[in-house]
């Protein structure tokens, strides 16, 4: 099967002050990251701040440009692309955001957020609209008759509704959900991780799932890739990923999520995340693990095959 | 065909607010009468009649006549209507050419941005009345050249403040969206981004139109301006200050009227501002302290480890349509060693209840009932209600201290971490600098900075949000506090960095002095299970249901409780999305504390309401050991409080 998106060698720096008189500092997020997600296919993308997850979400959609790497959405090369076929592929990839509060203009009724996206696709003309819009409300679980409400007289979950509907209105193959609930109360979140899993079902579209939350993720996705400072450190099946995690990074994160279940061996991680402008040298999360060797300071650890589907940046396979 | 639904025009404004209907009357009406001036005098303002120069005020000239023997009223309405006519046109050119400018830099960046930055830069480089005065010797005098010169000089502030504002906007999320979704960038930039800039904008058009006029004067006032004998307020009032001595009118008129417009105009803009911006409309103080209650409830239970107790707390918020509970019935016991935590999603009236406790309720939010008791260094329990604010700050600072969510905003930038701390410390104990410093490094240590010392000397913003929120928790502890409130203290944090926080709370708690008692403050129910003794779950201003940690998450007996745990995603490690499984969520979302449900609030979401729900709120009922408590008729314990 062809991946309906994939991702080549993607890196991404951006300049912070200055250095010397005319030099830039430059802060890598993204170091040749490689990603791909098949027709149907939701990926999660999983790592604490600085790890690049949401420059990866926004390079994808070319909101940002990376500067090395290539994307081919659906066959075609989004780098080389002209601007008109790239706004005509905007149709079919969208995307999420995490603040319901920031994320729709607070000066526009629901129509118009909705019709937007219509108008520039030019979908849905004339009668068809009217229908379209219901369908729409309805299929995220609000009322047609709040078209005409501005942003402001609904909740967090509700504005979060609306989001998805937007993104879902030109009828897309893929979309990026940023933190898409990360910002919902729990019993709000449970409700909109439903709709995205009866969406998936209803309609074989493709997510790319950025979030913080383990169990979110392992819940929403077929796969996960964690990452650490802009570096991959493991892909693989969400279940296996979250209950037998291969990678000492992987490993830490899972025992530090805050669960219900008292874990009496809990890896503990020293120290604070290495700033990006100064990544220790070899594997990035060596100044942290507590199983690095002297030689994981020397190389870049690959990102090897295991098997059944699973990838991992970690020299050792003597732990976990 | 069927009419398409045509999006509708923004409005900048739903209606007029009432504290914008004097500015605008008034406005209005200094900018109508100038252009009323053929009807209200039929006298010609360049008319001479040398015979009657200086005269004084008569039944045909009202306000006499000038040195030419010209009326006065006459010139002082028609030159208003040069003088507005030359600052409004040149306000608006100003502002139309600076706000596209400012736009297009701020959205497209790049070259544009440099042309935009550089280009009102260089404008701004000149001395406004030292560019007006050359630009007019070489063009020579007269209205249209003002207008020129006035556009010129203004439209960089057009620029820069639409650029700035543009920006900031161009970043929120949903300009993204609308860039995602493939819209125009001339769609983007005009429908989008301008009427989120219009407020600003709106309120440098009235100041500037009003610096205009003041610029206009002046120039007309040095000859440069309009060129007489047409009239214009400068003009005016460079011809009267020759006889100034002899004829003070001449001079107090064309005065008058510039102060009159400059004034309304001002008035305009300020009553603008704050109707456009939606945190001028709210009023009142924020430390405003709460009124002693009437009915005190004097409780029995307070043992010396008691810390701190909530007596059937109600806090009202008061709103146009009278007064709303936003705290119905909160109890809680805090005591030393012990952490408590408290749980509910947003708008549950946790962090209300918290405040209460450090008599830092909001401005608009006032104690209806309840008691909240905190002992004191002394030994004594003082009922907070009776307190002055002055002892209620003292209490603030001696007894009880509290960290919030975002270490960065509640640290001064500005200062160095250490200077903060020594701050602190000598506020609540006078003592030499080097105690002070010592025992601020102390400190660092306690909450595991390292390099204490060396971070002393440091600013807020060298650290990550980790370290800032561990020299927030000594900051905190500078007071030596029996009772230590944390709000949402992780929640900013990662999940590594949140780990090792808990971790130090924990520690903190059986390590420090004689023992903390902590009030926790989350939405994570992961979190409270690692950290807490006791826990208390709110749902819409209410506790619904309290108890020993291990008992209330392993065996929940409220609805509310059941559902909270049933949805998160980690309480189901079985379920997956790709196999159809569904998370057990429920439906509906929290009422607004105006717009609870008769009876029970949560018995429109409750999957196991009775109609008997709806006929009255459910008290909390106590379990047969005593040790807890459940806001629900269906509960085990409303059983055996009925048994007995």
């Amino acid at each position: 099967m062809t991946p309906l998106l994939e991702v080549q060698n993607l890196s991404k720096s951006y300049p912070v002050g200055r250095k010397g008189l005319f030099g830039k500092r430059m802060m890598q997020v993204l170091r040749e990251v490689s990603l791909s997600v098949q027709p149907g296919e939701v990926l999660g993308l999983v790592g604490e701040s600085g790890s690049g997850k949401s420059t990866i979400g926004k390079a994808v959609l070319r909101l940002i440009e990376a500067d090395s790497g290539t994307v081919r959405f659906d066959g075609q090369d989004l780098s080389t692309i002209s601007h008109a076929d790239l706004r005509r592929l905007r149709k079919d990839m969208q995307i999420i955001f995490q603040d319901p509060y920031a994320s729709l203009d607070p000066r526009k009724t629901i129509r118009a957020v909705l019709s937007e996206a219509l108008d520039t696709h030019k979908l849905h003309m004339g009668t068809a609209r009217a229908d379209r819009l219901t369908e729409l409300m309805t299929m995220v679980g609000l009322s047609p008759a709040f078209l005409d409400r501005r942003p402001h007289e609904f909740s967090g979950g509700q504005r979060q509704r609306i989001g998805i509907a937007r993104a879902l209105a030109v009828e897309p193959k893929f979309i990026v959900c940023d933190e898409a609930v990360s910002a919902l109360d729990v019993s709000i979140q449970a409700q909109v991780l439903n709709l995205l899993a009866d969406l998936r079902a209803m309609t074989g579209i493709s997510l790319l799932f950025i979030s913080h939350d383990l169990s979110v993720v392992r819940y929403i996705s077929d796969r996960v890739m964690v990452l650490y400072l802009g570096k991959v450190m493991e892909v693989g099946p969400a279940d296996q990923i979250h209950f037998a995690p291969r990678h000492p990074y992987t490993a830490a994160l899972i025992s530090a999520e805050p669960s219900l279940k008292h874990e009496s061996n809990r890896i503990r991680l020293t120290g604070e995340i290495p700033s990006p402008l100064t990544p220790p040298s070899g594997c990035v999360f060596r100044s942290r693990c507590p199983y690095a060797l002297p030689a994981c300071a020397e190389t870049v650890p690959p990102l090897r095959d295991m098997g059944e589907g699973r990838l991992k940046a970690c020299i050792r396979d003597d732990i976990l | 065909m069927t009419a398409i639904p045509v999006p509708k025009k923004t409005r900048l404004l739903p209606a007029i607010p009432r504290r914008m209907i004097l500015p605008s009357i008034l406005l209005a009406a200094l900018i109508l009468i100038p252009f009323a001036a053929p009807l209200i005098t039929g006298a010609d303002p360049v008319q001479i009649s040398v015979r009657d120069r200086l005269a004084l005020p008569s039944w045909e000239h009202w306000l006499g006549q000038d040195e030419f023997g010209r009326d006065r009223l006459a010139r002082v309405l028609y030159g208003g209507q040069v003088s507005l006519t030359v600052a409004f046109v040149a306000t608006t050119l100003a502002c139309i050419f600076g706000t596209l400018l400012g736009l297009i830099g701020a959205y497209f960046r790049g070259p544009f941005e440099f042309v935009t930055t550089r280009l009102s830069d260089v404008v701004l480089c000149f001395p406004p009345i030292l560019l007006a005065l050359l630009v007019v010797t070489l063009f020579g005098p007269g209205a249209g050249t003002l207008v020129a010169v006035l556009s010129v000089l203004y439209f960089p502030s057009f620029a820069r403040i639409a650029f700035s504002e543009a920006l900031r906007v161009s970043s929120l999320d949903f300009v993204e969206a609308s860039r995602a979704l493939g819209t125009p960038s001339h769609r983007i930039v005009l429908g989008t981004i301008l009427p989120n800039i219009a407020g600003p904008v709106s309120v440098q058009y009235s100041l500037t139109a009003a610096a205009a006029i003041t610029i206009e004067s002046g120039l007309s006032f040095l000859g440069l301006g309009v060129v007489p004998p047409a009239p214009s307020w400068g003009q005016m009032i460079r011809g009267a200050r020759q006889f100034m001595n002899q004829d003070p009118l001449g001079i107090l008129i064309p005065c008058v009227a510039l102060i009159l417009t400059i004034y309304a105009i001002n008035f305009f803009c300020d009553r603008l501002r704050d109707t456009l911006d939606p945190k001028g409309a709210l009023g009142g103080g924020k430390d405003e302290t709460s009124v002693p209650v009437a009915a005190r409830v004097t409780p029995s239970d307070e043992t010396a480890d008691v810390v701190a107790s909530i007596r059937g707390l109600r806090l009202q918020l008061m709103s146009p349509g009278g007064p709303v509970d936003v705290i119905q019935d909160v109890s809680l016991t805090l005591r030393a060693n012990q952490c408590t935590a408290l749980v509910g999603e947003s708008g549950s009236g946790k962090s209300l209840s918290s405040l209460a406790l450090m008599g830092l309720l909001p401005g608009a939010i006032h104690q209806a009932g309840g008691a909240l008791r905190l002992r004191r260094k002394s030994g004594q329990m003082v009922d907070l209600g009776t307190l002055t604010a002055k002892e209620l700050e003292d209490v603030r600072g001696n007894d009880v201290a509290m960290i919030f969510q975002e270490p960065m905003t509640s640290l001064n930038p500005i200062h160095k971490v250490g200077a903060q701390m020594v701050e602190a410390i000598l506020s609540h104990r006078p003592m030499p600098y080097a105690d002070a410093r010592t025992r601020a490094i102390d400190l660092l240590e306690l909450v595991g900075i390292n390099e204490p010392a060396r971070r002393f000397d440091g600013y807020p913003h060298e650290m990550s949000g980790g370290m800032r929120q561990r020299v927030m928790i000594a900051m905190a502890l500078t007071c030596e506090p029996r009772l230590l409130i944390a709000d949402e203290p992780t929640t900013a944090l990662d999940v590594t960095i949140q780990a090792e926080i808990i971790e130090l709370l924990q520690r903190l708690r059986t390590e420090y002095a004689d023992g903390l008692s902590l009030l926790f403050i989350s939405h994570n129910l992961g979190i409270v299970s690692e950290i807490a003794d006791r826990v208390a779950v709110m749902y819409s201003g209410q506790v619904v249901e309290e108890g020993p940690v291990s008992q209330v998450l392993n065996s929940p007996h409220h609805p509310y409780t059941v559902a909270l745990l049933e949805s998160m995603p980690s309480s189901h490690e079985e379920l997956h999305s790709a196999r159809g499984d569904r998370l057990r969520a429920i439906s509906g979302t929290p009422p607004l504390p105006d717009a609870r449900p008769s009876g029970c609030a949560f018995r429109d979401r409750c999957p196991i309401a009775i109609p008997s729900c709806a006929d009255a709120p459910p008290p909390l009922f106590n379990s047969a050991d005593g040790d807890r408590q459940v806001r629900c008729f269906r509960a085990p314990e409303a059983g055996s409080e009925a048994a007995r």
